[in-house]
């Protein structure tokens, strides 16, 4: 991803809608018992279409505001989505352009991380309380909802961010022009 | 070049857990003055009016997705209705035989105690703008801060019954704990025992809660009813004023009393899906309600 002063704007602008239509409005959904993890697949799309340093910073960037947002522990959803963007951006550098199986199965393997990632910071600083096995019910549905957002979010993504996409640059290039019809 | 770009992502991402681990560690050992918690403060109250339009902007969509699950759960629940409605009216009749005996005590009980909402509280009306996307971190933010009066640990709650109290403020938004919460705890009362207990979580599961610490041989069934003890021991007292209904028992297993002094009931309130709650508030702000 070539990142320009105005690319930069853009994924801060993507960022905080992302940040913002999480906490008002896809976290009260209701979709089989849980809620989906729109945000976190925001990530993931930058990680998968910028790479591994983007994905990581954008990651910890979001998980900050929305740390404020909730008035949550800073640091907690900026440590959750670091790992998502990280991950993501690692799979594009090593494996190559995912799929869209995989791009699926990615989305929903690391909503999945994001959910233990959750849990293990929680575990770590301490829960007095009894912890129910639908917690674990609620990671996997939610980690298929990721799996079958993880699509439409990654296209949504990479039309904010085309312009700044080596591989869609590329392609513009390579793109045969048409043959123009032959004068009589 | 190679080598050179490596050391450099491993470097930002190493800087980021850092930064990431230094944060949580920092925000949990300060108090609520701190910088962090002001920092966080600082930018929840500019992003608070953009929070507040974005909610009413999208309520639409969020409603039309939730219309769908809400179709489901209703076929499953016309059986169960059916059979509620004939209990119910089996026990209406019963009830308005009751109902003039009841009167008389409720005149006698209005004596005693004030109502749910003690004297010296403005109970402040609040709108439901955010919540956590985790089951971890059962909270909701609220439209109102305080400016509007709202303090720490004012008692929240919603339409049906107890919801959380206030953990955090700031000018104009306020984080709400819900009962559900894995930090919660509330002393309770089942009622007509009286057998008191805490209220805690399942955590992870928003339809069960806990009722520890009973006392044994409590005499306890299953469709009793829990409401907050609201005790007071000299300079201790529960936040929560007395008689706030939580939740219904509907487990009390005599196996589980024995060996836990435990019994589960379901919250009264509908914590997934509120719009409005009540704010008990002791401190009234300049545009209370």
């Amino acid at each position: 991803m070539i990142l320009t002063p105005g690319i930069i704007a853009r994924l801060a602008v993507l960022g905080s809608i992302a940040a913002v239509a999480e906490v008002v409005c896809f976290s009260k959904m209701d979709v089989f018992g849980t809620s989906p993890d729109v945000v976190l697949l925001v990530v993931f799309s930058l990680g998968v279409l910028g790479g591994s340093l983007t994905g990581a910073v954008v990651g910890f960037s979001v998980g900050l505001l929305m740390d404020c947002l909730l008035l949550e522990t800073l640091g907690g959803f900026a440590l959750t989505l670091l790992s998502v963007g990280y991950v993501a951006g690692r799979y594009r550098e090593t494996v190559g352009r995912p799929t869209r199986g995989a791009v699926a199965l990615l989305g929903g393997s690391l909503t999945l991380l994001g959910a233990l990632v959750i849990a293990a910071i929680q575990i770590g600083t301490g829960v007095e309380a009894n912890v129910s096995f639908l917690v674990v019910r609620d990671a996997l549905v939610k980690s298929v909802i990721g799996a079958g957002l993880a699509i439409p979010v990654l296209l949504l993504v990479r039309l904010v961010v085309r312009s700044a996409l080596v591989d869609e640059r590329r392609g513009a290039q390579r793109r045969p022009t048409a043959p123009r019809p032959v004068e009589p | 070049m190679y080598r050179k770009q490596v050391r450099r992502r491993r470097a930002v991402l190493l800087l980021l857990v850092a930064a990431s681990l230094t944060l949580l560690s920092v925000y949990y050992r300060e108090g609520n003055a701190g910088p962090l918690h002001g920092a966080e403060n600082v930018v929840s109250t500019v992003f608070a009016p953009i929070q507040d339009v974005s909610n009413r902007a999208l309520k639409p969509a969020r409603d039309l997705v939730n219309w769908f699950h809400e179709t489901f759960d209703a076929r499953g629940d016309k059986a169960k209705l059916e059979d509620q409605v004939a209990t119910l009216r089996d026990q209406l009749a019963r009830e308005q035989t009751q109902q003039q005996e009841t009167k008389e005590l409720s005149a006698l009980n209005e004596l005693t105690s004030g109502g749910i909402v003690p004297n010296g509280t403005t109970p402040v009306t609040a709108r439901v703008v955010g919540r956590s996307p985790t089951v971890w971190y059962s909270t909701v933010t609220l439209d109102k801060g305080s400016s509007d009066g709202l303090r720490v640990d004012d008692p929240v709650v919603a339409a049906q019954g107890l919801a959380g109290k206030v953990t955090q403020t700031t000018p104009n938004t306020a984080q709400v704990t819900l009962i559900t919460d894995a930090d919660s705890a509330v002393t309770a009362r089942v009622t007509p025992s009286g057998a008191t207990g805490v209220v805690e979580p399942n955590v992870g599961n928003p339809n069960d809660l806990q009722l520890d610490f009973l006392e044994r041989g409590a005499q306890i069934a299953q469709g009793q009813m829990v409401v907050t003890a609201g005790f007071s021991t000299g300079d201790l007292g529960s936040i929560f004023p007395p008689g706030i209904p939580i939740g219904k028992i509907t487990t009390a297993t005599v196996e589980e009393q024995q060996a836990y002094q435990r019994v589960h009931l379901s919250p009264f309130a509908d914590l997934r899906n509120m719009d409005f709650v009540k704010v008990l508030t002791t401190h009234s702000g300049s545009n209370s309600k």
